[in-house]
């Protein structure tokens, strides 16, 4: 199983390690080398991470890396947008400066990897047979590059470019990975603070006859909508902007040439050039639309029960057994449904890692009441996105579902009705009257 | 020493059981004006279309411009004719929508990249400077015939080939045409093979050949005719 999860690092390793060395030219062997130790290093980094460290702080660093390269992506692509600086630089240039971007990229590229096999135990084996084999891809795709033809070209922010979508199409492929739902929450945030504090700024009069139209239009900017697409522009703008400055690129002057036809034919040859140079940026394009897809639509399916509906004894009392039609103890998350006077709450029981069971609402206390699913030792908020670690369901704060008094006795679990309801309606109702679409 | 800049061995082409040309030794030397005549079915366009890489030989060897056209492979061919020749029809086969400048930005185009200000010098060199906007059933037959050649020179080929470029023309737009032609050989230095039923025409080249039924039965230069 672990295998087929590492297929597709696999390949995306080995066209990384292909483009290097056919955007750097200062030496095949060199970039394979320096590229296959940094994909060593990655793994073996991710290996003393998990050994040390949480899963989630593991994790967050490893995650940290790949917001660092996207931030890096966006240098590139500004500076090669302001194209005076690209030419003039001679940064970007050497062997020094080859063997620290194919390093850098193979490390990043051996941690995400390698993050598949935080599952596996601590066990040094299979990280040691992810590295061989990421050697072999690299030497494998310096010999598979000497077969492509001479025309297609990488430039440098093409390469950055091209190395940086795989990278996150990569962590697209784990929900602890992933770059891009943590993003659009992030934007959404953004939005959402942003106007806030823009209004109370402008001292907005929050008034009973114009509030309601007011935040007609104010409410687009707490939907969720908004932080899809403020994050689909943080993603795509550094390629788009390297797909413009390819596209724009000046062509040499050949105003020397005094043949006019052979003049246009160095020219079309620059066109030709230019075109063939864009072929590794739409690619770009074209890997990170796949990893929003995979973001958006994961290929992890979450374990989302249809919820129970249950009732309460006359004196309010709510007992779910632990162990009948429902074991309580299967560490799945198990969902129910109350209702009462013409409303209904929705709440969850989970044992967590540390054995003991948690009763939360299904909602939390900032987002829409699109409720929680259950995948790879988490909860995820499916309206933000949100992951959430089972070790911390039950404690309150943040997109965390919103903790549920409860009692254990008879074999059971005990909620009172009222206190359910009220917790529903403090929550979740109320958020949603006042914020109208979401956050 | 002048290099050749056609030479075949043995060329053959065949059809079926028939042989539109057989084993031919030909040398062009370049910058030379060949005129090729023979009646109809004598080989005349056969050999015009291999040495221009229109159609492929059956057999024998053939280099033109240093270039083995049957190692070519089709690619090689099309590029080969892009920026090696330049072809006069009798028909002139112009595109009939477009003007005269875009028929002779049009050769550009497959070329490189158009040019249009070099278009027009292209067309005001053969004459046409007042008919650049001109559709071809707006220009009589000796005018869309310098639209042709304005098209066939645009991108400085190394040899021009013409098959019956006059066929259609009467004598004075003739004149006008080969007048032109042989002027504008002078300017460029491309190497012509004309091939002709006109044994008027062909007397403005250094030198003619005789094909009958696919074999060269006589090799005149024009000092000794």
């Amino acid at each position: 199983m672990i295998v087929i999860k590492l297929i597709p690092h696999a390949v995306s390793w080995a066209v990384i390690a292909l483009f290097l060395v056919r955007g750097f030219h200062a030496g095949r062997l060199m970039v394979i080398i320096s590229g296959s130790g940094g994909f060593a290093l990655g793994a073996l980094g991710a290996l003393v991470l998990f050994r040390l460290l949480p899963p989630e702080s593991a994790f967050g660093i490893i995650r940290g890396g790949l917001g660092v390269s996207l931030l890096l992506l966006w240098g590139v692509a500004v500076m090669a947008a302001y194209r005076p600086f690209w030419k003039r630089t001679t940064y970007f240039e050497g062997t020094g400066f080859t063997v620290m971007c194919a390093c850098l990229a193979g490390c990043m590229a051996g941690a995400v990897s390698a993050s598949r096999l935080s599952g596996s135990g601590t066990s040094l084996a299979p990280y040691l047979a992810l590295i061989l084999v990421g050697g072999a891809l690299a030497s494998y795709a310096g010999a598979v590059e000497k077969r492509i033809p001479e025309w297609f070209i990488v430039g440098g922010p093409s390469l950055a470019a091209v190395v940086v979508a795989l990278l996150l199409y990569g962590s697209s492929l784990s929900l602890r990975l992933d770059l891009f739902a943590p993003l659009t929450m992030k934007v959404m945030k953004f939005a959402h603070d942003f106007v806030h504090q823009f209004m109370e700024s402008m001292l907005i009069p929050d008034h009973v006859f114009i509030r309601s139209n007011l935040w007609k239009y104010i409410g687009v900017l707490f939907g969720k909508e908004i932080g899809f697409w403020g994050a689909l522009v943080i993603w795509f703008t550094p390629l788009l902007l390297i797909v413009y400055a390819i596209q724009f690129e000046p062509l040499p002057s050949v105003a020397h040439i005094r043949q006019g036809a052979e003049r246009r034919r160095l020219l079309a040859v620059f066109i030709h050039i230019r075109r063939y140079r864009l072929i590794p940026a739409l690619l770009a394009v074209l890997v990170l639309t796949a990893a929003v897809y995979r973001s958006c639509v994961p290929s992890v399916e979450y374990w989302d029960p249809k919820p129970i509906v249950v009732t309460a004894t006359p004196v309010g009392d709510i007992f779910i057994p632990r162990k009948g039609d429902i074991d309580l103890e299967d560490g799945k998350l198990h969902k129910y449904l109350f209702r009462q006077g013409g409303k209904e709450a929705r709440f969850f029981i989970i044992m967590g890692p540390s054995g003991k069971l948690t009763v939360v609402l299904d909602a939390c206390a900032i987002c829409k009441p699109d409720g929680y699913g259950q995948a790879e030792g988490t909860v995820i908020c499916y309206y933000c996105k949100t992951l959430i670690p089972l070790d911390t369901v039950g404690r309150s704060g943040g997109c965390n579902p919103v903790p549920l008094a409860f009692s254990e006795k008879d074999d059971g679990v005990h909620i009172n009705a009222v206190t359910l309801m009220n917790e529903w309606d403090n929550t979740v109702q109320t958020t949603t009257k006042v914020k109208g679409a979401g956050k | 020493m002048i290099a050749n800049i056609i030479q075949t061995t043995g060329l053959t082409r065949s059809y079926g059981d028939i042989c539109a040309l057989k084993p031919l030794d030909v040398q062009v030397p370049e910058g030379e004006w060949l005129s090729v005549m023979g009646h109809s079915g004598s080989g005349k366009s056969t050999f015009m279309n291999l040495v221009g890489g229109l159609d492929r030989p059956s057999a024998g060897s053939l280099s033109v411009g240093g270039e083995d056209l049957l190692a070519l492979t089709e690619d090689g061919l099309a590029r080969f004719r892009r920026e090696f020749i330049g072809i006069i029809f009798q028909q002139h086969h112009l595109v009939p929508y477009l003007t005269a400048v875009e028929n002779v930005m049009m050769a550009q185009y497959f070329h490189s990249v158009p040019d249009e200000a070099e278009a027009r010098s292209a067309l005001e060199r053969v004459g046409l400077g007042h008919r650049l906007k001109n559709r071809p059933g707006e220009l009589s037959g000796g005018e869309q015939q310098r639209v042709c050649i304005a098209r066939a020179i645009i991108n400085s080929p190394k040899l021009l080939l013409g098959d019956e470029p006059t066929g259609n023309l009467d004598h004075k737009s003739t004149i006008m045409v080969m007048e032109l032609l042989r002027e504008l050989r002078s300017e460029e230095r491309f190497t012509v093979i004309m091939v002709t039923h006109n044994q008027e025409v062909a007397a403005w080249g250094d030198r003619t050949i005789y094909l009958d039924d696919g074999v060269l039965v006589r090799d005149e230069r024009a000092n000794s005719r």
